[in-house]
């Protein structure tokens, strides 16, 4: 076994399976995708000049646009709090808090989505227990628009965020807050001086899962939306499987995959990404 | 008595299977699996005496089972072998199905707006009227790529807890006169039509549409309006209060009307009348004998049971003669209830789907 003694090459072939499955499983549908995308119906750009030229698809894009960073704000603040307790309680509160963080990753997103619209619709526990309480007389317009959307996916997301946050926060060495203060800094200035800027590797990590994530959603804004806040996710699904438009689908499946990889290539600029994905 | 090796059992259970519908392609795959193919090619032979295989593919849920007993049941008693898949034909799985040479489904429980997408991408098997029955089809039901197989309408339900009375179709688009939210399919086909109905158009001016006059309708009450994409998400909407009003297939308003006890009701008045369509996807696997298993399910008996079932009117006009008096209120297309309602173009939808489909989406459903 001569070839096996160049260390490289044995490195080279224990990863050979997972690169061909992802060769033959991931990039080569995905490419078919952007090959569809500038040849049907017919070979040129015009899907593209279709997606420029269209008014609902540009609503579609800055409602899918909006949705994302949105969430992706509420998601990382409330996450951080969570993060932020997890990582500073004793042993048994930590496995407590985590395990319900875990718990709520591993449910279904459409049995979530329901359980939501159990709880917003007309009839639903919170118009219900307010008109109950008399302090409305008229059930709140809480299902069927955006704001449900935004609960819903901000729900499905914390975990998302609260893992990289927490597994940030764990590698601080709790010390230097310690030693912040003990220099005479105050409880506020060693947060923002010390913790904070030591978080912001994880807060940038969970930005850009979360973001990402936001960007492809589909089923909790079909289902809360009430088919009123159609994101890209359902567009191309819709185009792909209804109108039977490939052309126009593939070239915004294609638009999304650039979209998320120039993000990615602009965050790369500002952090380490290798960092932020916990690579050394 | 020797002792049965691990592969013949294997076979035999397949064998077994086979016999009560299981393909053939997933009897193989499985036995590839298990490294015994040679076996279970050998139980393929009781198959190649009988005849193909035919998939019937529909929408799942209660149908699976209405169609099993209306359909396969008698059609395999004969020696046929057709069996129902509820995994659901939407228009891009068939095309890709048959753009990848991978077809696996027969027969397609579809509508008008199928042979208008994929008839001309060239999807669609021509209909065999040497085989099936053109007389056992309503007349002007019988398209070159696809047959009606049942009847079901669009209608009007509304929420007799929130509205009294009956209301006009005209009070749909009148928020001042009823307030309250209403829904809509989220599809262009037979809501544009219900639209200009409610609007005033007579059945008879209604095609070609008028899309802009329709479109203008629902953009007029556009903040008000849900949309539902499946029957069974329809029929929550309007069971939870979500909705005062809606437009829905008249088999999923009879249920609700059953099952909340006469809470919401609903009328055929000013609906549209409609084709199920059965289409066969280019290069099906069981060849003619899917057109044997379209003109078996020609019986009007066999029709009967899925308007008792599910409220699907026959497609066979001997069908009309058989409706036990009690379901002629229900059935879609019974005569005092086509009388009311205008009945859809399906020339129009081949000319013209795709592209309204796809403004109703962007300038009302997005």
């Amino acid at each position: 076994m001569r070839i096996l003694a160049n260390p490289m090459l044995r490195y080279w072939l224990l990863i050979a399976p997972a690169l061909l499955a992802m060769a033959v499983f991931y990039f080569y549908p995905i490419s078919h995708v952007l090959w569809m995308s500038v040849t049907l119906p017919e070979p040129g750009v015009s899907n593209f000049e279709s997606l420029a030229a269209s008014r609902s698809v540009q609503r579609m894009l800055w409602t899918t646009l909006r949705i994302a960073v949105l969430s992706t704000m509420i998601s990382l603040i409330l996450a951080y709090f969570v993060a932020y307790v997890i990582s500073t309680v004793d042993e048994r509160r930590r496995r407590l808090l985590f395990m319900g963080v875990v718990i709520s990753l591993w449910i279904s997103v459409l049995v979530r989505a329901f359980a939501w619209f159990a709880l917003l619709r007309n009839d639903g526990l919170i118009n219900q227990a307010l008109i109950g309480m008399g302090l409305i007389d008229r059930p709140l317009p809480l299902m069927w628009n955006e704001f449900a959307v935004l609960v819903g996916m901000v729900h499905y997301m914390l975990p998302l965020a609260i893992l990289p946050l927490y597994s940030g926060m764990q590698s601080i060495d709790p010390r230097l807050v310690a030693a912040a203060r003990g220099l005479g800094a105050s409880r506020m200035t060693a947060f923002w001086k010390i913790w904070f800027p030591l978080t912001l590797p994880g807060v940038f990590a969970a930005s850009i899962l979360v973001f990402i994530y936001s960007l492809g959603f589909y089923v909790t804004p079909a289902l809360l939306g009430g088919g009123k806040k159609m994101m890209v996710a359902e567009y191309i699904k819709v185009q792909i499987l209804e109108v039977v438009n490939w052309g126009l689908g593939s070239a915004l499946a294609t638009l999304l995959l650039i979209f998320v990889l120039v993000t990615l290539a602009i965050v790369s600029r500002v952090v380490d990404l290798r960092k932020v994905f916990g690579a050394g | 008595m020797e002792q049965q090796s691990f592969a013949q059992d294997y076979a035999e259970i397949m064998r077994e299977q086979s016999a009560r519908g299981i393909s053939r392609r997933a009897i193989l795959r499985s036995a590839l699996a298990m490294g015994v193919a040679p076996l279970a090619l050998g139980a393929g032979r009781v198959f190649a005496e009988t005849r193909p295989e035919v998939v019937l593919v529909n929408w799942g849920g209660l149908s699976v089972e209405v169609f099993q007993k209306a359909f396969a049941d008698p059609f395999n008693a004969a020696g046929g072998n057709l069996v129902i898949d509820g995994s659901g034909p939407l228009n891009g799985k068939i095309l890709t199905m048959v753009q990848s040479n991978a077809v696996t489904w027969d027969i397609c429980d579809a509508g008008v707006t199928t042979i208008a997408d994929l008839g001309p991408k060239g999807a669609l098997e021509q209909i065999d009227y040497e085989i099936v029955d053109k007389s056992k089809v309503v007349d002007g039901f019988a398209y070159d790529l696809g047959v009606v197989n049942y009847f079901f309408s669009s209608v009007m339900a509304w929420d007799t807890s929130k509205i009294e009375g009956q209301p006009s179709p005209a009070d749909f688009f009148d928020i001042e006169k009823i307030p309250g939210r209403r829904m809509i399919r989220k599809d262009s086909q037979a809501m544009l039509e219900l639209a200009l109905l409610a609007d005033g158009v007579a059945p008879a001016d209604l095609y070609p549409l008028d899309v802009e006059r329709a479109l203008a309708k629902f953009e007029s009450i556009r903040e008000h309006l849900l949309f539902w994409s499946s029957g069974a998400e329809s029929q929550s909407l309007l069971r939870d209060g979500e909705c005062v009003m809606g437009f829905l297939w008249s088999t999923r308003a009879n249920m609700l009307k059953e099952e909340t006890e006469g809470r919401i009701d609903y009328t055929f008045e000013k609906g549209l009348l409609q084709p199920g369509i059965w289409v066969v996807p280019k290069g099906n696997p069981a060849g003619k004998e899917a057109f044997h298993a379209i003109a078996s399910m020609q019986s009007a008996a066999e029709q009967i049971i899925l308007l008792e079932q599910m409220g699907n009117g026959p497609a066979n006009p001997a069908g009309s003669d058989l409706v036990p008096e009690a379901l002629k209120a229900v059935n879609p297309s019974d005569p005092a209830n086509t009388a009311v309602q205008a009945k859809v173009s399906a020339e129009w939808y081949f000319e013209n789907h795709t592209a309204v489909y796809q403004e109703f989406l962007d300038r009302i459903a997005s």
